[in-house]
């Protein structure tokens, strides 16, 4: 993997630094950090949020944390000192990033920036000032800094069975007391009161909710640390049969969990995993164009438009009714309808776009999504479509008597579709038609050599792929009750995009992961409003740079960029150039 | 595809499962010493009294749902931080001004069974699918900024009964703008420009037809997308209509780009254009420079004569507390539904002896719709049947001074209609 | 198989020459249908080609570090249109006191430079570090993760700025001599205008001065043609990837400053349309092709400009000019049918693919 050659290298040239560069460079990671949370505005975000109440903020614990990560770094990234000199290193490189967040202090405290900078407020110097006059905050900020960063080489350098429970332990502490809040959401029984009362506020976790986190994690860690080897060892000297039958039945225990969870953690989880479903749903089927075609789309949503406005026009009881029979169709009836429209706009999509290839194809299909949100949107078309006071009331769907009308029973639908979907997907990826995307995806040339019909099989990727679009759309609309063309925006196809990728790009699994990341990760990370997008940009550079081939691959594609490495490498070691 | 079969009857089974919980389950409707229909929620004493928000705080529309959202906080500071004896506190949603945003923010809020009432939204898309929700669950809402007629229009239907309105509807605004542009100002030739937006749309399609009942033309009828920045082609098309006036309750962007760009075009710079309270404030002071001289807005009257003494002391603490004046025009609504949700949770909340406090939210919601004559800063609010609880205290504004700093309803922008109260 | 492959072929071109004819029937039509309308005078129809230049001449300057960066690297940098942002916002800061001293107006170009400059190095900066961070590691691994990680860099950028600078609204300053009216031939324009499209093309210009005479100019042609060659004649990639994200970076910030002098704001979420749109001017004129990377830019502005009065003003559609992107994006499209490869793009299309 080349990524793994490059990030080599660089560790290779670290190696050759001088200790003292290296020392700044920790720090200056450090305090970069810290003083761009600052000026980016997060810290006024954080100042109000309780890890522990009313005595750790999550600002005081991204201080500390970013503080003993570079402690721990430096110490990692000397191997050549003794032990008892990296944790001094530690030391140094705490109180390098003190030396960032007290000029800071001392710009703010001297001149006024705000103007240019609005988030250095005054109350944001009285925090990190602590009520002390600047100079002797400088002074505190450094001390306390060199201490958390010797700390932080300390944890690093103690032994195992130390280090790990420590850390497991304060990181628990701390994702408790960040998800606090939605903890206590999905803890709304009488039964489970107690432990809420004992655990939380609803400002936060209360202090002895968060020891008994931090032990509970250090405990169990610990555990594992000691007996971990040797569970496991008894485990693999078990027959292959019934090491196989304890992995499906943990397998099964995971999935009744994950079925049982929405029910029991309630409608907002509900909501949160049916958008996480909905975004599966398409993430498959642009899977089926971009992964195994090789077709680059950010014109997706309109497929998921599609989708969306033929349900409404065909169901939903208002002046855009459109009536096949004498009443409005029920949303199970025009279900196939709206597939079926979806898989004619892929079409669409896909003849003109057809002899265009690569990056070019990215931007004529961006074009083409932006075309149809423009229509949907415009006076010419609202006497059609509701321009942009949208359709309403579209009818929820019944099975029998019973109304979907809860996010727990469309989550449930949108669970039944996806896997019907993925079901559809993985026979296709295997079939003979899937192989012939991949063959076009790897050289559409020899592909038509080979003779396979260029025509028809994108034009299936196109259509194939907008199918499931439009079943994501179907629900959608009823999820709603009521859509608006704003709801339709060219940011939907970059993120279907960006999950499907960061996932894995080709595999099945990978979309999952990639939604739950991209899209059920934010969500629950609502009330931080703009800073959302800040952290989901964050999230995407650093996933491809840890993980450029995705959270869980396709085998074919890991083999494949794995000779491609090394035939690079290959190169470079014959060539000699750095490139 | 055995794995896939099993989870497929697996998920079925699920379903029904659900389908089972959700038709047992009820409300307990007694709870301490108080009976409700719907529920009670119960506040220990000490614990906060919990008032949710949900308005659009990121993406382009930030401005719109931050400011209302200020105005709420403003008015719980005004309060002292303390309802009935418990502190307020705030959980903030975000809505994004589109629906799924909305749907979303008021399923987290209703999972929430200590959430007393709800403020939200200012975008009409979002509060459509989101007070629904919060009803089920038993949370009335005040749609703060979100003036889209269907909201309270006679036809709403029992899922929306927990819904009150403190802004006017579009429906009144652009009959008054009609009236007035007719009949005081003797306009006949009107042409209307909207970004595409469901406000502004439903604004000029309202003036458009009130004003062609009462004689006048509509000569140009144009629209621009809401990122467009070059205005001039369509204002040359307009000026080849020659209208009298321009009426264009566009957001801020628009709206400036519309004020700085009229001037280069020949024909036009006599021609007077009128926008909305959606572009109030000072951000499009700053966005319009000197051009802004002259330029009128229509909205509810926003000044002490006409909304009572608060507004002034609301805007210096609004300062205050965000370092910065009021950067758009529905803060006074956020902070008056927070003061009728407080007036409603005072008139029905029932406090123990042990400082134990419970709110029946059947009680409440019948209060909050029963507010007559508030003195709020907007204006006195009384609400009718169907929630819809505005002011309608219509007036024409006029900037006279491009300057941000000298932002004063009243005297700039400048009141020219009407001249009395 | 070759049988039915013709007329598998067949009914492929027949929608496509269907599609063709029905577009170009329609803006036939519609200039027909304008034309008969008489709304419009010459002047009017003049300034709207101005103004479409103007636009375009910014358009193009974005377009070219996209191009650039494509014919170097063959990837997309998904995160100029915020490199663009990033650059105007900053001046800003700059342009605001200078105006406000009285400098602005009293040396106009010296004022004007320093103000680019700002925005030039801010452009530039960003640029680079966005090369490092997407760029530089996925240099030899064909893998759509560099465009997911600008991408990403594209919305960090925005919201960073966002949080550093405040999401209001920030208005550049008002210059006399940019307000004042200049007529040629007995139309009369804004003289803004005229400084955006002669700066632009002055720009231009530049660029193309060095691309083609100078030494790094060379090496960059030289590696867009093919890297690994390049290498083993002994030029310095990196050297040369890092001089064409320069180069992109301070013709992005060129670009931001007349932005910002024609339409006078800036914030946070500005870069995004003009990066889409440059992009799209990037591919209509052949990514990797500087000149019709300009090209594309000025031809996307005018037919922007034009194209709802002229093509669907004649057809009698409802607000016109609510369609623009509509008409930028069928071009686009439209374009890309006749010629796959771009208005002047040749080899890198099938290289690529």
């Amino acid at each position: 993997m080349s990524f793994e050659i490059i990030a080599s290298s660089f560790q290779h040239k670290d190696i050759e630094q001088s200790q003292l560069r290296r020392t700044l460079k920790c720090g200056a990671i450090g305090g970069g950090t810290v003083v761009a949370l600052c000026v980016f505005g997060l810290i006024n975000q954080f100042m109000e949020r309780w890890i522990i109440e009313n005595l750790l903020s999550l600002a005081h614990a991204a201080f500390i944390g970013i503080t003993l990560t570079v402690g721990a770094l430096i110490a990692i990234r000397s191997p050549k000192l003794s032990p008892a000199a990296r944790i001094f290193q530690g030391f140094l490189v705490g109180m390098v990033s003190g030396v960032f967040l007290s000029i800071l202090i001392l710009i703010m405290a001297t001149f006024d920036i705000r103007n240019m900078f609005v988030s250095l407020s005054p109350k944001l110097l009285m925090f990190l000032s602590y009520g002390f006059d600047p100079y002797t905050a400088c002074a505190v900020t450094i001390i306390v800094g060199g201490v958390l960063g010797l700390i932080g080489a300390a944890i690093r350098e103690s032994p195992p069975w130390l280090r790990k429970p420590l850390i497991t332990g304060l990181a628990t502490a701390f994702f408790i007391g960040l998800f606090a809040e939605l903890l206590q959401l999905a803890m709304q029984y009488e039964t489970v009161d107690p432990i809420r009362d004992y655990m939380f506020t609803w400002e936060g976790q209360t202090l002895t909710g968060a020891i008994t986190m931090f032990v509970l994690g250090f405990v169990l860690s610990l555990f594992w640390v000691m007996r971990g080897k040797q569970v496991m060892a008894n485990h693999r000297a078990k027959s292959h049969a019934s090491q196989r039958s304890i992995r499906y039945f943990l397998y099964a225990i995971a999935i009744v969990l994950f079925l049982l969870f929405p029910m029991a953690a309630g409608s907002f989880f509900g909501q949160v995993l049916m958008l996480v479903g909905l975004y599966v749903l398409m993430g498959m089927g642009l899977n089926l164009e971009v992964g195994l075609a090789g077709l680059l789309d950010l014109g997706f949503v309109a497929f998921f438009a599609t989708g969306a406005y033929t349900i409404a026009l065909f169901t939903a009881d208002n002046e855009h009714l459109i009536l096949l029979i004498d009443r409005p169709l029920t949303w199970w009836e025009a279900l196939p309808l709206a597939m079926f429209a979806s898989l004619m706009m892929g079409l669409a999509f896909g003849i003109p776009v057809l002899k265009v290839r690569g990056d070019y194809l990215a931007v004529a299909t961006m074009g083409l999504g932006e075309i149809i949100r423009v229509v949907v949107l415009s006076d010419m078309a609202s006497p059609l479509l509701g321009g942009s006071q949208g359709l309403l009331h579209i009818p929820r769907p019944w099975i029998g008597d019973f109304e979907l009308n809860d996010p727990i029973h469309l989550f449930y639908l949108t669970l039944i579709s996806s896997i019907i979907a993925a079901y559809f997907a993985w026979a296709l990826e295997n079939s003979r038609l899937g192989r012939a995307w991949m063959a076009i995806r790897e050289d559409e040339d020899v592909g038509q050599a080979l003779g396979i019909n260029l025509v028809n099989v994108k034009l299936l990727a196109y259509g194939l792929g907008a199918w499931f679009a439009g079943l994501a759309g179907a629900i959608f609309a009823v999820m709603l009750g009521s859509i608006f063309p704003h709801s339709f925006q060219l940011l939907i196809s970059i993120n279907i995009l960006a999950l499907i990728i960061v996932g894995g790009i080709g595999s099945l699994p990978g979309v999952v992961v990639g939604a739950l990341m991209l899209i059920g990760t934010p969500e629950l990370l609502r009330e931080f409003g703009e800073y959302r997008f800040l952290a989901y940009g964050f999230v995407l550079i650093v996933m491809m740079r840890v993980k450029p081939l995705g959270l869980w691959p396709s085998a074919v594609r890991k083999r494949e960029l794995a000779a491609a490495a090394e035939a690079e490498a290959q190169m470079r070691a014959t060539s000699g150039q750095k490139a | 595809m055995k794995p896939s079969f099993l989870l497929k009857s697996l998920a079925a089974a699920s379903i029904v499962a659900v389908g089972a919980l959700a038709s047992s389950a009820a409300w307990a409707v007694k709870v301490g010493p108080v009976e409700d229909p719907i529920r009670v929620v119960k506040i220990p004493k000490g614990a906060p009294i919990v008032i949710a928000t949900y308005h659009v705080i990121s993406g382009a529309d930030t401005a719109l749902g931050l400011d209302t959202q200020r105005g709420a906080v403003v008015a719980a500071d005004d309060l002292g931080n303390t309802l009935v004896g418990h502190p307020i506190k705030f959980m903030h949603e975000d809505d994004g001004c589109n629906a799924e945003g909305g749907q979303t923010a008021a399923t987290k809020i209703a999972a929430n069974q200590q959430v007393v009432a709800a403020l939200g939204g200012a975008c009409s898309s979002a509060t459509r699918p989101a007070a629904p929700i919060l009803w089920k669950a038993g949370i009335p809402d005040v749609a703060t900024a979100a003036s889209s007629p269907v909201l309270t229009a006679p036809d709403r239907g029992p899922s929306y009964d927990g819904l009150v309105r403190i802004v006017y509807n579009d429906l009144w605004a652009g009959r008054e703008v009609a009236n007035w542009a007719y009949k005081v100002r003797g306009y006949k030739k009107a042409a209307t420009i909207h970004d595409g937006s469901p406000y502004a749309e439903k604004l000029v399609r309202v003036f458009q037809e009130n004003f062609k009942k009462l004689g006048g033309e509509v000569v140009s009828d144009e629209a621009v997308a809401p990122n467009d920045t070059d205005m001039r082609p369509v204002l040359t098309k307009i000026a080849t209509a020659k209208p009298d006036f321009i009426y264009a309750p566009t957001f801020v962007g628009v709206t400036s780009y519309l004020i700085r760009q009229k001037k280069e075009i020949p024909g036009l710079e006599k021609v007077a254009l009128v926008g909305s309270d959606a572009s109030m404030g000072a951000q499009l002071m700053e966005a319009s420079g000197k051009d802004l001289l002259g330029f009128e807005i229509s909205t509810t009257a926003m000044e002490p004569e006409a909304q009572g003494p608060g507004y002034k002391a609301m805007r210096e603490k609004y300062k205050k507390l965000f370092g910065e004046y009021p950067i758009q025009g529905f803060h006074g609504n956020g902070y008056d539904a927070m003061m009728l949700v407080a007036n409603a949770i005072k008139k029905v909340a029932v406090t123990e002896k042990d400082g134990t406090t419970y709110i029946p939210i059947k009680a409440l919601r019948d209060a909050m719709f029963a507010t007559k004559n508030m003195q709020g800063v907007t204006g006195k609010i009384t609400c009718d049947q169907y929630g819809d609880c505005g002011v309608y205290n219509f007036a024409i504004y006029q900037y006279t001074n491009p300057d941000p700093k000298t932002l004063e309803p009243g005297k700039n922008p400048k009141r020219i209609y009407p001249e009395k109260f | 198989m070759n049988l039915e492959r013709l007329k598998q072929v067949t009914y492929v071109d027949v929608t496509l020459w269907l599609m063709r004819a029905i577009i170009i029937l329609l803006v036939i039509a519609g200039t027909i249908g304008t034309v008969i309308k008489d709304r419009y005078t010459t002047e009017q129809w003049v300034s709207m080609v101005m103004f479409g230049l103007t636009i375009g001449g910014i358009y193009a300057l974005i377009a070219l570090g996209y191009t650039m960066v494509y014919g170097i690297l063959r990837l997309i940098n998904f995160a100029h249109g915020d490199i663009f942002m990033t650059g105007a916002f900053t001046a800003y800061f700059v342009a605001a006191p200078l105006a406000k001293s009285g400098f602005l107006d009293e040396y106009l170009i010296v004022g004007m430079i320093i103000i680019s400059l700002v925005a030039m190095t801010v452009c530039s900066c960003i640029a680079l570090i966005v090369e490092r961070i997407c760029y530089r590691p996925f240099r030899s691994v064909r893998s759509l993760a560099p465009l997911i990680c600008a991408i990403g860099a594209s919305f960090f950028l925005q919201h960073a700025f966002r949080g550093m600078y405040g999401s209001s609204v920030r208005a550049y300053p008002d210059v006399k001599f940019f307000d004042t009216v200049v007529s040629i031939m007995g139309f009369n324009f804004p003289r803004i205008q005229f400084v955006v499209v002669i700066a632009a093309l002055a720009a231009m210009y530049t660029l193309y001065l060095i691309v083609n005479k100078t030494k790094m100019g060379t090496a960059m042609r030289a590696v867009s043609e093919d890297r690994d060659a390049a290498a083993l004649m002994g030029i310095d990639v990196n050297k040369v990837i890092i001089f064409t994200f320069i180069l992109g970076g301070s013709m992005a910030g060129i670009g931001g400053v007349l932005y910002a002098f024609v339409f006078k704001q800036v914030y946070f979420f500005m870069g995004f349309f003009p990066g889409i749109k440059a992009f799209s001017a990037a591919v209509l004129g052949g990514i990797g092709n500087v000149p019709g990377a300009m090209l594309g830019g000025f031809f996307l502005g005018v037919v922007e400009s034009l194209g709802p009065a002229l093509f669907l003003d004649g057809l009698g559609i409802v607000a016109p000019y609510q369609l623009r992107d509509l008409i930028a994006f069928t071009m686009l499209v439209m374009v890309l049918i006749f010629r796959p490869q771009g208005i002047l793009g040749e080899r890198l299309a099938r290289q690529r693919a």
